[in-house]
């Protein structure tokens, strides 16, 4: 087995202050959530007491069932909303709006329909004042990251649902952001182009080096992505368990055959059964 | 097992014929060839049934006679003033319809608080046909242009308001979410990702507004004006010219079919992308 790669970390930049590790970069502390009314049977508690913190440059996978509250958790995280209690940090300072220093990758794409592929990836840049000829490059640079070169010019009604997906990565890192949200990115397309997908995610996670928090229900994809593996418990979610993966990265194809990632996918799969099929 | 794979490799015999176009000749497909047949076919009974006697000329003129009618107003020029006075009156209160209707919808589909406020005074205010307000229109503005701008106003404010309103609410979180983590400004959400993303709703909304406003406009001329299509089949109808009335109908029947086959058209391009559109 290959060094504990994922317990690796940069050793923090001088000047930094010591107060807290200078490798934290989202500091999730005693986080809740309740959507709704007033009265106990309208509220709902999406979430109570998480607790987790994230390294620059790790890859965290948020495991849990469907509802447990990782799209809440992660649209807290992206300052698409609020928390309703406990503190949330990124580099020391609370996140209060959207930045493009955290962008999303979105379960259903959410592409501008109206904009080619290249608008698309453009839009971020051009948000930053970026002159066209400059982001026009970026975005081309971009879009051969993903291996979409040829599509610049399509709609996204005009291309696959793989194709989609890449086109929304390459939009999320076009504006250099430090950290990649990703909302079950996979979980609208086939099983092939998914795997297909997963791949290169670690390819380009690994390029880029960003922070990278990937939402999923899928065990085998979170453990084969993940520097760290977040489980979460059903509603209302928690931190329930952390699993950290000793693979090296880039993730390569024959690490799914791994004795190690294996038999963890397994025993995660038979700690969180009873579990999710109660959610069910 | 392999016998087995080989047998459902070889597809099924209805697979394999060539896919068969339609036999008739493609013009007999093409849409604007069914639509000029569809009218063509309108006028020939028409004219048939008036021609055979089965209806007193003196009730229904011939499509021939009010061809001629309609020729004899084109050459001595009354029937191009009437059309562009009713087409300035309908241009100016569909305009200001476009803008109140669609900023108040912008503004309630925004706001939850804001529609809270509004939709109820918009949902008792819409039942109340135009007609029934030209009596008061006509104790507020008079005879003229003023009074026929707010009956066209009031017919097309509603529809606006409505497209707009349910394409706000309609629009896509993820897409706006998405916009802003990517440091959208509020002018950049409003101009590259609102509006486009509205338009498949607004446009198709202001198309009927428009036709609304446009039935409005003839409705107002009727009684609120001395011209316009409305004024000339009123007019011809005390000078019992039957066949200056049926002409001024047919006009307003062909402008308000070219009107909304050219929205149409500025639809289908604008909303190329949106999956209404498509096919
Ligand atoms: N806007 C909302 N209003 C009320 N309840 C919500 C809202 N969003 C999510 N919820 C509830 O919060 C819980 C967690 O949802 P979510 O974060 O989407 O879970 P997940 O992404 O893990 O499937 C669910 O029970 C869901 O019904
Ligand atoms: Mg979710």
């Amino acid at each position: 087995m290959a060094a504990n790669t994922a317990l690796k970390t940069p050793a923090p930049p001088p000047g930094t202050p010591q107060a807290q590790p200078a490798d934290i970069q989202i500091d999730i502390r005693n986080l809740g959530k309740v959507y709704g009314g007033t009265s106990s049977d309208t509220m709902v508690v999406a979430l109570d007491g998480v607790d987790l913190r994230i390294r620059r440059g790790e890859f965290i996978s948020l495991l849990g069932p469907s509802g447990c509250g990782k799209s809440t958790l992660l649209g807290i995280v992206a300052g698409f909303q609020s928390a309703s209690s406990g503190t949330l940090l990124q580099n020391g300072r609370p996140i209060v709006k959207p930045d493009p220093s955290r962008t999303v990758v979105f379960q259903d794409y959410a592409l501008f329909g109206w904009m080619t592929v290249q608008q698309n990836v453009e839009f971020g840049l051009k948000a930053k004042g970026m002159a066209k000829k400059e982001r026009a490059e970026i975005a081309r640079s971009l879009i051969d990251m993903v291996r979409l070169t040829g599509f610049e010019e399509k709609y996204p009604h005009q291309i696959s649902g793989g194709m989609k997906q890449r086109a929304a990565i390459a939009r999320a890192l076009a504006p250099d952001p430090d950290i990649l949200l990703m909302d079950e990115p996979f979980g609208a397309l086939d099983a092939q182009t998914r795997v297909l997908l997963q791949e290169e995610i670690a390819r380009i996670s690994s390029e880029a080096g960003k922070t990278v928090i990937f939402v999923t229900h899928g065990i085998d994809e979170a453990v084969f992505l993940a520097d760290r593996v977040v489980v979460m418990s059903p509603r209302p979610g928690r931190v329930r368990e952390e699993v950290t993966v000793p693979l090296p990265r880039p993730r390569t194809a024959e690490m799914r055959s791994d004795p190690w990632f294996v038999s963890t996918v397994n025993d995660l799969w038979e700690t969180l059964k009873p579990e999710w099929q109660k959610g069910e | 097992m392999e016998a087995n794979s080989k047998a459902h490799a070889a597809a099924p015999p209805f697979m394999q014929r060539a896919p068969r176009r339609a036999v008739s000749p493609r013009i007999l497909t093409d849409r604007s060839f069914r639509a000029a047949m569809g009218l063509t076919a309108f006028f020939a009974v028409w004219q048939a049934l008036t021609s055979l006697g089965v209806i007193d000329a003196f009730l229904l003129p011939s499509p021939a006679a009010v061809a001629g009618a309609m020729w004899d107003m084109a050459l001595d020029g009354s029937l191009w003033v009437h059309l562009g006075a009713s087409l300035q009156r309908v241009a100016v209160g569909f305009a200001l319809a476009c803008v109140v209707g669609m900023a108040l919808g912008l503004m309630c589909g925004w706001w939850r608080g804001v529609a809270d406020f509004v939709r109820p005074v918009v949902e008792a205010l819409r039942p109340i046909p135009p007609l029934a307000w030209i009596p008061i229109t006509i104790l507020w503005f008079g005879l003229g242009d003023a009074a026929s701008y707010f009956l066209v106003f009031l017919g097309a404010v509603f529809p606006a308001f409505v497209a707009t309103y349910t394409a706000v609410r309609g629009l896509d979180r993820n897409q706006m979410n998405a916009a802003l983590c990517l440091g959208a400004t509020p002018w950049q959400l409003f101009t590259d990702v609102l509006i486009p993303a509205s338009l498949p709703i607004i446009l198709p909304g202001l198309r009927i507004a428009l036709g609304v406003g446009w039935m409005c406009v003839v409705t107002a001329e009727l009684i609120a004006a001395q011209t316009g299509l409305g004024y000339l089949i009123q007019q011809s109808r005390m000078l019992f010219q039957i066949n200056n009335v049926v002409a001024g109908m047919v006009a307003i029947g062909l402008v308000g079919f070219a009107m909304s086959a050219v929205l149409e058209r500025i639809e289908r391009r604008v909303n190329a992308w949106a999956p209404s559109e498509r096919n």
